[in-house]
């Protein structure tokens, strides 16, 4: 099974670069592995996703999230159906997440199923600012959150469960709208073909 | 009493914007603010950087125009290292930006426009999209877009490395050429790409022209706005999307002034209002005369249909066939019904891909005197392209030594934030009267009024906003009277 790790977010925007940081450095400690590409910057959603997705069972995002009243450095997990009755990864320029890639299923593009898609959104405080750093909060907090996603990610990819946040008390918390935290359920039949251009590192 | 209405966030846009409709106590609109929020500290953040590093940094601004911010931060860069910049690398620099055009104007019209038409203004909002569109006119229009925007792309690619991101436009150039080989994969891609476009034109006029209540509903509907027009032209006032001046064209068609980029600031001047928080954009000689149309406003549209209007004709022979026809239907210049946007996209994509064939059969494009390493720096430049959304202008100064002492943007939808005020709260006092209570497609008609504008309010951020896409909440005497929510 081929999973692509991406981090999405933008590295000027103070704490929008979350997932950048995250990817890299969760790229980085699982090492190179034949099942995985890790694209650790991506600033781009809708119908440009596809070009990224395809060829992929697997889509683990990184990703940041700004909720009423949440606490910066807590997480979230949602797959494709949460997503749907919440929203995407949020270039509504074009078309929403959901919609581009039923649009891509629908005209035979090989894609990850629903059930393969994880997003670890992750609160923050500030991403209206330009800046480089993360915001004092979240800076605090980043060491645990990238071990607790670093272990999240091995769950999803190997289904490791040891150093995984416990779902109440730690960090890793229910979304409020239905995001509750969910393991992946029964992988994707296997298919032969690779995606047309293996990737990593930066997104070009 | 006054009822509030808020749309929050609006559905298919980017960024994070929020329309309030304010109903009287009978139930009558009495005003419409568009609001979004605006990210702070750009101009901080790049004082003290080295200035040729500006055009890899505005990138990360929008991901959804990421070579517009790129363009022209390459060409204000070019000003600050006095201009000594080879006409090839122009010319790359032209044919990268209309696939660029390309690339996007597929988007909007098949994924933003095409479902309010295709599907129907008022059709079941989960189904108001794309899918929507493919589900009425065929499977094989999706993978036609698909595989359209996955060709515009690659060109992107194959000139400039990237599509985003972008690390190509240098000071004096671009850092790399196009090779015959290179040509040699374009040009199959263009002669698709401009079939596309054709095809696009005639899918429109198929689905919108061939239906009278659309047609009246753009011509005659409450969608029309009567304020001035802003464009860049070429030399000959043809539409250009990355060189020339910029012409500014009143509400009756009399040119009112047609200015070089390091001019901008003597012809625009921006107005603050304490609901917004982005800036209102004016003509400075007339000096703020508030949202008003017609001989006494100041406001101007910077729009694809606005670039139309602005110039005398097209740069290319068949984009101007279908400017011809959308004139002659609509009326003549200038035209003021705003959802001829839509329309205006698909002319301007028949020229982006005219240009591109134009550029294959340029026996120069592939040389190699693509960059000129600058030996001065001047100090100060404005660069100017015409972004999807509207005239984007970059304006930066620096010091002897090249870093970056100042920087002022004005983006392409900040030009046409009073005008989608305007013609939101339009739109919504035609719609929303006493004893109409909205419902998703008549809010969904006030969606289409700014949708026109294409407007994108991203400018870089990706956070998922946590909540629903769309919450419509109806406060009246200062309590909760009625909420619900819909998905995009």
């Amino acid at each position: 099974m081929k999973t692509l790790l991406l981090g999405m977010g933008n590295p000027i925007v103070t704490d929008d670069a979350v997932g950048i940081l995250l990817a890299r450095e969760v790229g980085a400690a699982l090492g190179p592995r034949p099942d995985l590409d890790v694209i650790d910057e991506c600033c781009i959603g809708g119908l440009n996703l596809l070009d990224l997705v395809a060829g992929y069972d697997r889509l683990v995002v990184l990703d940041s999230i700004k909720t009423r009243d949440g606490v910066p450095g807590t997480w979230y997990r949602f797959d494709a159906t949460d997503l749907r009755e919440t929203m995407n990864l949020r270039n509504v320029h074009d078309a929403n997440f959901a919609t581009a890639m039923a649009l891509g299923r629908s005209v035979g593009m090989r894609l990850p199923d629903d059930a393969e898609i994880h997003i670890l959104a992750v609160e923050i405080d500030d991403n209206i600012n330009f800046g480089e750093q993360l915001s004092p909060p979240l800076a605090a907090a980043y060491d645990e959150l990238r071990d607790e996603i670093l272990a999240e990610v091995r769950v999803v990819l190997d289904g490791q469960t040891e150093g995984r946040a416990a779902p109440a008390g730690g960090r890793h918390a229910a979304a409020a709208g239905g995001g509750e935290a969910k393991v992946a359920t029964t992988p994707a039949a296997a298919v032969s073909d690779e995606p047309a251009t293996a990737r990593s590192a930066s997104w070009r | 009493m006054t009822r509030r209405i808020s749309i929050d966030p609006i559905t298919r846009l980017e960024g994070h914007g929020k329309i309030e409709i304010f109903l009287d106590d009978d139930g009558a609109v009495e005003d419409c603010h568009f609001q979004i929020p605006e990210l702070r500290g750009f101009e901080r953040f790049v004082e003290g950087r080295p200035i040729e590093e500006l055009p890899r940094i505005v990138t990360r601004i929008c991901g959804v125009c990421p070579a517009s911010h790129h363009m022209a931060s390459a060409k204000a860069v070019d000003g600050c290292f006095g201009n000594e910049c080879p006409e090839l690398a122009h010319k790359l620099r032209d044919m990268y930006y209309n696939a660029h055009y390309i690339h996007s104007h597929i988007a909007h019209f098949y994924a933003l426009a095409a479902p309010d038409f295709v599907c129907g203004p008022d059709s079941d909002p989960a189904m108001r999209n794309i899918l929507g569109v493919v589900d009425k006119v065929g499977l094989e229009i999706g993978g036609a877009v698909i595989k359209a925007r996955a060709m515009a792309q690659e060109i992107q690619m194959i000139l400039g490395g990237r599509f985003t991101h972008l690390v190509w436009c240098l000071p004096g150039g671009v850092a790399k050429g196009c090779s015959m080989e290179e040509l040699a994969k374009i040009r199959p891609m263009v002669t698709q790409l401009y079939d596309f476009a054709q095809f696009s034109l005639q899918l429109f006029r198929d689905v919108v022209l061939g239906n009278e209540g659309y047609v009246d509903l753009i011509v005659n509907g409450p969608y029309t706005l009567d304020v001035h027009n802003m464009g860049l032209v070429d030399e000959n006032n043809a539409v250009n999307f990355y060189d020339g001046k910029v012409r500014v064209v009143d509400f009756e068609g009399k040119e009112i002034v047609k200015y070089a980029p390091h001019e901008y600031m003597n012809v625009v001047a921006e107005h603050v209002e304490p609901w917004s928080y982005l800036k209102f954009p004016y003509l400075k000689q007339r000096g703020w005369n508030g949202f008003v149309e017609g001989i006494d406003s100041s406001l101007y549209c910077a729009t694809p249909l606005s670039r139309l209007n602005v110039a005398d004709r097209m740069a290319t022979p068949k984009a101007q066939e279908a400017h011809d026809e959308m004139f002659k239907t609509l009326g003549g210049k200038p035209v003021k019904a705003q959802l001829a946007q839509h329309w205006a996209r698909l002319v301007e994509m028949v020229q982006n891909a005219e240009t591109l064939q134009k550029y294959c059969d340029d026996p120069e494009i592939t040389g190699d005197n693509y960059r000129v390493v600058p030996e001065q720096i001047t100090g100060e430049g404005v660069g100017i392209v015409e972004a999807m959304r509207g005239t984007l202008t970059h304006h930066y100064t620096c010091d002897e030594n090249g870093m970056c002492t100042s920087a002022n943007l004005i983006v392409g939808t900040t030009n046409n934030n009073a005008p989608i005020h305007m013609m939101t709260k339009r739109v919504a006092s035609t719609l929303i009267k006493p004893g109409v209570e909205p419902d998703q497609g008549i809010l969904n008609m006030v969606e289409m009024a700014f949708r026109a504008f294409d407007p994108c309010y991203s400018c870089a951020t990706h956070s998922l906003p946590g909540e629903m896409p769309l919450e419509v909440q109806i406060i009246k005497g200062g309590k909760p009277y009625r909420e619900f929510r819909r998905n995009c």
